[in-house]
């Protein structure tokens, strides 16, 4: 194996790997979804009769669900299909089951849906055209309301010197994992069982049996391999379907969406209206307004977890000594906004880059200087009155104004160089646990997370475990159960797999090296070693083999375990600022500043990135080529967000571009050549001091897309993505 | 052909199947009628590049291709792709630059690059086959490993 290969490259390679995509069950009938016609509506009858015609076809919809799961008190928030409302276009409102996909999608077709159509609400602007002067209390419209203030923040606006406002816009973007969503549910006398395609099998199970009013303990999700999750597939989304159309067949049901329906029906970041006020005065700011509004589809009120969260990164890694935030997650009639990579974390790095240098140019300062006067260092302060732990970012600040100082050196006219700023805050106070199992031949980390992609399970799990015990990680094994078998972990998510569930592998190793040290009667630490591939338990100059350590039960059982587990805790904010609604407190403070070259068209407004530099703060890196590639797929995928991911929603609520012709991610001719450094010395909260690295790499990209436009051709856009008729109108009016 | 039988050479091995629909895609052949699965779907729409196979050596889209209109063709799928020197070439490559991380995308590259070097040989300028390379999707790895694997497996060739 060479230094960059990976352990699931030759499964992956011989076509082997079993992803949600590829489930085949003998006897499996083919699901289909029935969509609602209309993005709002009332009086829904729908009429299922023409499907349950066709030979072999099971059609369930609101009336049956009832009556398909005994004494299931399911979330009455949340049921599978809407008995009377549709609230977006392509709502399943009824599911079908056939013998074959094509007589599936035909009974889907049969099934004669009525509904009266409603006015329907998609836009931001249409719905909130000013800041409303008292507070909405409207749960059909308004999902949440956040506000905090600090300071007397209009008395800091009224005495400065300079004070700057504007208004950002922000598109809707989708994860676009190449593999749809799938899923193949079973149920029998032993229970429920689904297969799926999932980022947190324990996450989907509790979802899914709240969903269906089952305890969880009935249900057992097993997962595959994911073929790309970036937040889409974290939660329950098919597996209630499927599990109520197999419990009706009496067979086991394979869903899966189609491509098209990967888009309509994903929930994912929604458009974003935000308001940005900043005063200055003698070159300090004084006082931060940020007004957000944040599409979030149908989500449930009291359930949106986005505004309080992005909120706090529009503030940005930036002292302020007055401040005053305040957000609605306004519902409109789409799909419910779901997590995306980091969830709005680059829309908001965008907004918060492009308004301060802004501001700084109009206080007749440096934007870089101005930023780096204000970067919060360890030690300071948050807006919210939380301590700043080690963190990298105005290290990294100062390697990228270097570097970038270097490129335009050598920019020839009509190129520009820009840099974009970060932050993030891992999920590692969300709980995870695992075993561990030693055999004289392999040490085996039992857990119930599947890969995903980014290596985190499979890579970062085995580094940690080698780290701790001393073995080469070649002698490591990751092992996967199903939800009944593993010890329970919160999910693959949050940029947090290595930083808790490593924590909860470290706790496990640390647990079993006691162990083998009792036996050992070494009260020092052991470690473990590989002789003549046996490992052995080392303990200053003695060693043992691990053969002659375990008892006979242990040997028969596969080896010696032992458990692990982690659950955290993130830190605190000031609530004293709050005055309505909630706001998070980080675990961790990770930062990234990158660097891009870029030319832009002067006639076309198109832009096209030359190279690209990213310096990030991951703490202690547990395994560099992974690391190395989470940065590199993250900036792509932040380079489709800055210049060209833009779902696109008409008035009717309808996506017009549900497809990867209309809706263009990069290929591969549109990413340049990436560098990619690490700063060391500002460790994380998760083992060996390891921050996590999922979602950090994409936050920077669109911000710095935009500088660097700006350096290249003096367009400030105040919109994503910098599609080339955006960068041209501001190019005009120049 | 009549009656939708429809003969196939799949990785080597002759293959005759029965009642195949005028409308199947051979994507669907691949997938189910012959439970190989390595060969992915994506958009099934022509647009991801997933689902690459090789007919006859040179690289097709097998969601848009009718199994019919493949009738005769031997079809090499990442199951195969190891008895051909060039598709072991490529492979190998993928699995040295540790190109792939969620591996969705990644049979659909390798058939594709098996087929374009297949055509050329290491005679294709880098940039021409990158470009050729272009109507594959991967949302992962940014692309950067995956043009070091092309650069090394061109490089490799005789």
């Amino acid at each position: 194996m060479s230094a960059t290969a990976r352990p699931d490259g030759a499964v992956k390679l011989a076509g082997a790997a079993v992803y949600g995509e590829d489930l085949d069950v003998p006897g499996m009938l083919w699901g289909a979804l029935v969509l609602a016609p209309v993005a709002h509506g009332r009086r829904l009858s729908v009429d299922l009769s023409p499907a349950r015609a066709l030979p072999g076809v099971v059609a369930i919809g609101a009336a049956d669900v009832a009556g398909l799961v005994d004494g299931g008190t399911g979330d009455p928030e949340r049921p599978p299909f809407p008995s009377e409302r549709v609230s977006y276009l392509q709502q399943p409102v009824a599911a079908v089951a056939a013998p074959t996909r094509s007589l599936a999608r035909e009974a889907a077709r049969a099934v004669r849906i009525s509904v009266e159509p409603l006015p329907v609400a998609t836009d931001l602007d249409d719905l909130f055209p000013e800041w409303p002067r008292e507070k909405i209390e409207d749960p059909a419209r308004v999902a949440a309301h956040v506000h905090a203030r600090r300071g007397d923040v209009d008395g800091a606006f009224r005495d400065s010197a300079t004070v700057v406002a504007e208004t950002y816009r922000t598109a809707s973007v989708h994860q676009v994992a190449l593999e749809p969503h799938a899923c193949v549910a079973e149920v029998t006398d032993g229970g429920w069982r689904v297969r799926t395609s999932t980022q947190s099998p324990f996450g989907a199970r509790e979802d899914t049996a709240s969903i269906l009013g089952i305890p969880e303990a009935a249900l057992v999700v097993e997962g595959t391999w994911v073929g790309g999750g970036f937040g889409g597939k974290g939660a329950a989304f098919l597996e209630p379907y499927a599990l109520l159309l197999a419990r009706a067949a009496g067979r086991p049901v394979r869903l899966a969406l189609s491509y098209a329906e990967e888009f309509r029906l994903g929930r994912t970041t929604l458009p974003a209206v935000v308001r940005m006020e900043t005063a200055v005065n003698a070159g300090e700011i004084t006082a931060r307004r940020v007004r957000l509004l944040l599409d979030v589809g149908t989500s449930l009120p009291g359930r949106d977890f986005a505004t309080g969260y992005a909120i706090g990164f529009l503030l940005g890694p930036y002292r302020a000594p007055a401040f005053e935030v305040e957000g609605y997650a306004v519902r409109t009639n789409k799909p419910p906004f779901g997590p995306h990579r980091a969830p709005f974390a680059p829309q908001a790095a965008f907004v918060v880059e492009s308004h301060l240098a802004a501001v700084a140019r109009a206080a007749g300062i440096d934007p870089a200087t101005f930023k780096a006067r204000h970067l919060w260092r360890e030690g300071d302060r948050t807006p919210f009155g939380q301590r700043v732990l080690p963190f990298g970012l105005a290290s990294a600040f100062e390697s990228a104004r270097a570097l970038a100082a270097r490129w335009r050196s050598e920019a020839p006219p009509g190129q520009g160089v820009g840099i974009g700023l970060g932050f993030w805050s891992t999920s590692t106070g969300a709980g995870g646990e695992a075993r561990v199992v030693l055999s004289p031949t392999e040490l085996v980390i039992l857990q119930g997370e599947r890969e995903i992609g980014s290596g985190s399970v499979v890579v970062g799990l085995a580094q940690v475990a080698a780290r701790r015990s001393g073995l080469p990680v070649e002698q490591v094994r990751v092992e996967y159960r199903d939800s009944a078998g593993a010890p329970f972990d919160a999910g693959v998510f949050g940029s947090r797999t290595v930083g808790a569930l490593g924590r909860a592998v470290d706790a496990a190793l640390v647990s079993l090296l006691a162990r083998l040290g009792e036996r050992l009667g070494s009260p020092g630490p052991v470690t473990l070693a590989v002789l003549d591939g046996e490992i052995v338990a080392v303990h200053g100059s003695g060693r043992r083999r691990v053969a002659e350590l375990l008892t006979p039960a242990e040997t028969a059982a596969g080896g010696l375990a032992a458990d692990g587990k982690h659950y955290g805790r993130s830190g605190e904010i000031d609530e004293s600022v709050v005055l309505d609604g909630a706001f998070y407190a980080f675990t961790d403070f990770t930062g990234a500043a990158h660097v891009a070259q870029v030319e832009v068209d002067p006639q076309t407004g198109s832009v096209r990135v030359l190279r690209y530099a990213a310096f990030h703060d991951a703490g202690v890196v547990v395994d560099l080529p992974s690391a190395r590639a989470q940065v590199e797929g993250g900036v792509a995928m932040g380079l489709g967000a800055a210049l060209t991911e833009e779902a696109i929603w008409s008035d009717d609520g309808r996506l017009e571009n549900a497809g990867l012709v209309d809706y263009r991610i990069p290929t591969l001719r549109e990413v340049p050549p990436i560098e990619v450094h690490f700063l060391e010395g500002f460790p994380g909260a998760g083992p060996f001091g390891a921050k996590g690295l999922g979602e950090p790499p994409i936050i920077p990209v669109p911000a710095t897309i935009a500088a660097a436009v700006r350096d290249a051709a003096g367009a400030h856009v105040r919109e994503l993505p910098l599609a080339p008729e955006r960068v041209a109108r501001e190019l005009k009016f120049r | 052909m009549s009656g939708g039988r429809l003969r196939l050479s799949v990785n080597g091995r002759p293959t005759e199947l029965a009642d195949v629909p005028p409308e199947e895609r051979l994507l669907d052949t691949v997938r189910w009628r012959l439970g190989l699965k390595g060969t992915k779907e994506g958009c099934r729409t022509g647009e991801c590049g997933a689902c690459t196979v090789l007919r006859d050596g040179h690289a097709v889209l097998s969601c848009l291709l009718l199994a019919r209109d493949a009738d005769g063709a031997a079809i090499t799928t990442i199951e195969g792709v190891r008895s051909d020197p060039v598709g072991e070439r490529v492979r190998a490559a993928f699995e040295s630059a540790g190109a792939l991380q969620c591996g969705y995308c990644t049979p659909g590259f390798v058939m594709a690059l098996t087929g374009l070097l297949r055509e050329a040989g290491r005679s294709t300028p880098l940039d021409e086959l990158l470009e050729d390379l272009g109507g594959n999707l991967c949302r992962c790895t940014g692309y950067s490993t995956i043009v070091r694997a092309a650069r090394a497996a061109r490089e490799g060739l005789p």
